[in-house]
């Protein structure tokens, strides 16, 4: 009788997680990316191991009038790097270092290489990345077809530290592109959403590595706009610059602010500190801390204390820049089925920070988002890439959602979101195109002026559009 | 004679083993970019065992009970190291460790099941026995994903270690009955350190 029951409640288990993790979002042989949002079946994943292969992969798909995604490691969220019955080729194989010039500071590396492997690289020869994200997971061709940033304040955007990179093309040619050489395909390959080809390998200008002292102090949301242009972009010590917003419920909200600068700190030998650290330790209770931040409010309470203190305590911490340009991200894991954190950004000019973070924290509370975190970094202007963000100097949001991922929480999202991008147009600013699409068309063509020469140039370089993504399917015009 | 203490301590080494076996597998496969690689971190386990279990089965008769005791304690050994691996040849030796250990639960097991059945009545005993000890392994794995999706793969390793812990200790506290009661039985022949 014992043994009965026994075997009914390990069967009873056994089917709870069975529907647990039954929707098509946990479906091993379905195709998504790091948001699990839109789960299809793709024709194959081909790994991309050599160039002849890749040539011979593209010539054929052309041949055979099939389509072809790229993909690095999938940390884009709108379906950027599959299609449904297409190709997909994942490039995270195609990762060697090709050649390091240390003298000219200049690295070449394929396209599938992480940012880690460019770090490990360069590091014995005391140079560091110009611009980077804030985790170094990510592949290099990635990174540079999303155009991405981080919290570096002096060296601009990802684009400028790019000087040459190979593309295969949509004809199954080899091309070199840069500034001077077929320079009409650098700012289009460059924040291009793998639509033009794929980057083969790509020559990146590097810079030294230096010491840091940090320095975080907390402030009123209200006073940091003049905080960054009067305390921090003077002066030229400061080389990287990161901020966080309390999304805790209570007299925080959206009212206090933590700044973090890095301060190159020359009394310093680069040699004791130049060690590259693994920083995703102590992830347990990290995880656990986070899961709670998701789970209620006082889980949020809790997080956002914890961060004020341990982030002030932290203070005067001393990091190289190639450790401080390798962030912990293993706490912020969920695997768990049915819900996730999407990211979304938005770019506002400096001194529209503070009427669109209150007008976003409203909109969080009364659409009820489970907002999880706002990082703030700041991007120079750069109008180089045709898909470019930044028409003046502005302060990107970055803001991470929980949310399930049924078809009404996603509505639900979707039309928070719609509502803030409207609210960030309005500032004069502009939202971030690699995560999920929910902005509606007009908002895409409002924040992206150039996309109609973007998609005339496309239909030029790709007439039998070959290179196919969901960010194309969604807003090609 | 009956099974209950045996099937009890083992029912929690599998339930130890259980929450950390199939997610170890995944921890090992992400060390190396080969199969070959991932298939010799097994195969370093399985002629460990072999090899020791000749140097051990001479040991069985008069230290059965020991033997079974220390195979859990070196276990919870192994569960505390795995998430402080640096390197893959320490990955080998943690496998060449469980291998041992292995070679000592199984060994030791199949002595006890023999010495406290009766022949021709073996079978219901068996029977039991496999059925508590599978599903408490079903119920740690179970158990196990869902906690790696909160926490960590390492907690789990600590987890483990402590339900390892636990069976060493039941194992320990019946080797003293045994001693203490008057029945004079072949296992418990000598101190247990």
């Amino acid at each position: 009788m014992k043994k009965a029951i026994v075997l009914l409640l390990l069967a009873a288990m056994a089917v709870f997680q069975y529907v647990r993790t039954s929707p098509a979002e946990q479906d091993p042989f379905l195709i998504t990316d790091y948001s699990r949002l839109r789960p299809v079946k793709v024709e194959r994943v081909v790994e991309g191991k050599a160039e002849e292969q890749l040539v011979e992969l593209v010539r054929r798909a052309k041949a055979e009038g099939k389509t072809l995604s790229i993909a690095g490691q999938r940390h884009s969220q709108g379906g950027h790097t599959y299609y449904e019955d297409g190709i997909v080729i994942d490039m995270t194989g195609y990762n060697k270092v090709l050649s390091l010039d240390a003298e000219a500071k200049r690295i070449t590396v394929q396209s599938g290489a992480t940012w880690e492997d460019v770090q490990k690289s360069v590091n014995p020869h005391g140079l560091s990345i110009k611009t980077m994200q804030s985790q170094n997971t990510f592949t290099i061709g990635g990174s540079i077809s999303i155009n991405a940033h981080g919290r570096d304040i002096r060296n601009g955007s990802l684009i400028e530290s790019v000087e040459s990179f190979r593309l295969l093309d949509a004809d199954g040619d080899i091309i070199n592109v840069s500034r001077t050489e077929n320079p009409e395909l650098f700012p289009l390959a460059l924040g291009g959403y793998g639509l033009f080809g794929i980057i083969l390998d790509v020559t990146l200008l590097l810079t030294d590595d230096e010491v840091y002292r940090e320095s975080t102090v907390l402030l009123e949301l209200e006073d940091y706009p003049d905080y960054f242009k009067n305390t921090v972009l003077p002066d030229d010590d400061i080389k990287l610059h990161i901020a966080r917003i309390s999304v805790a419920p209570g007299e925080g909200y959206f009212t206090e602010l933590l700044a973090k600068s890095y301060r190159v700190d020359n009394e310093l030998a680069l040699a004791d500190y130049s060690r590259l650290e693994n920083n995703d330790k102590w992830v347990a209770p990290g995880k656990l801390l986070f899961n709670l931040n998701r789970m209620n409010d006082w889980g949020k309470n809790l997080m956002w204390d914890l961060q004020t203190k341990a982030f002030v305590e932290q203070t005067d911490n001393i990091v190289s820049r190639n450790n401080a340009m390798r962030a912990a991200w293993m706490f912020m894991e969920h695997s768990e089925p049915g819900s996730n954190d999407l990211l979304q950004e938005y770019f506002v000019p400096i001194d529209e920070l503070y009427p669109f973070a209150q007008k976003l924290g409203a909109i969080v509370e009364e659409e009820e988002l489970n907002l999880l975190n706002i990082t703030v970094r700041y991007v120079n202007k750069d109008e180089e890439a045709v898909l470019s963000y930044a028409k003046e100097d502005m302060l990107a949001l970055v803001c991470l959602f929980h949310t399930p991922l049924s078809k009404e929480a996603q509505s639900k999202l979707q039309h928070g979101v719609q509502r803030i991008i409207d609210e960030a147009l309005l500032a004069g600013g502009s939202y971030y195109l690699p995560y999920a699409s929910f902005a509606t068309q007009e908002q895409f063509e409002a924040a992206y002026p150039r996309q109609s020469y973007f998609w005339q140039k496309k239909r030029q370089y790709d007439p039998e559009e070959l290179f196919v993504n969901y960010f194309y399917e969604d807003y090609k015009s | 004679m009956d099974l209950k203490w045996l099937i009890r301590s083992q029912s929690i080494m599998t339930l130890a083993a259980g929450m950390i076996y199939p997610y170890y597998l995944l921890f090992l496969k992400n060390l190396g970019n080969s199969y070959s690689k991932y298939g010799l971190a097994f195969a370093v386990f399985t002629i460990s065992s072999a090899a020791v279990s000749q140097w051990l089965g001479p040991l069985l008769d008069r230290h059965g009970l020991r033997m079974m005791f220390w195979s859990a304690l070196g276990m919870m050994a192994a569960m505390l190291a795995f998430p402080w691996t640096a390197s893959y040849a320490m990955v080998l030796g943690l496998q060449l460790v469980m291998g041992v250990c292995n070679a000592m639960q199984r060994m030791s097991e199949r002595l006890l099941l023999a010495e406290y059945t009766v022949p021709d009545e073996r079978g219901r005993p068996l029977g039991n026995y496999h059925f508590w000890t599978s599903a408490a392994s079903g119920f740690a794995v179970l158990l196990g994903g869902y906690l790696i999706d909160w926490l960590t793969i390492n907690i789990l390793f600590y987890i483990s270690a402590v339900l390892y812990a636990v069976s060493a200790w039941v194992l320990w506290k019946r080797s003293r009955n045994v001693r203490n009661s008057s029945k004079v039985s072949s296992v418990s022949r000598g101190t247990m350190l």
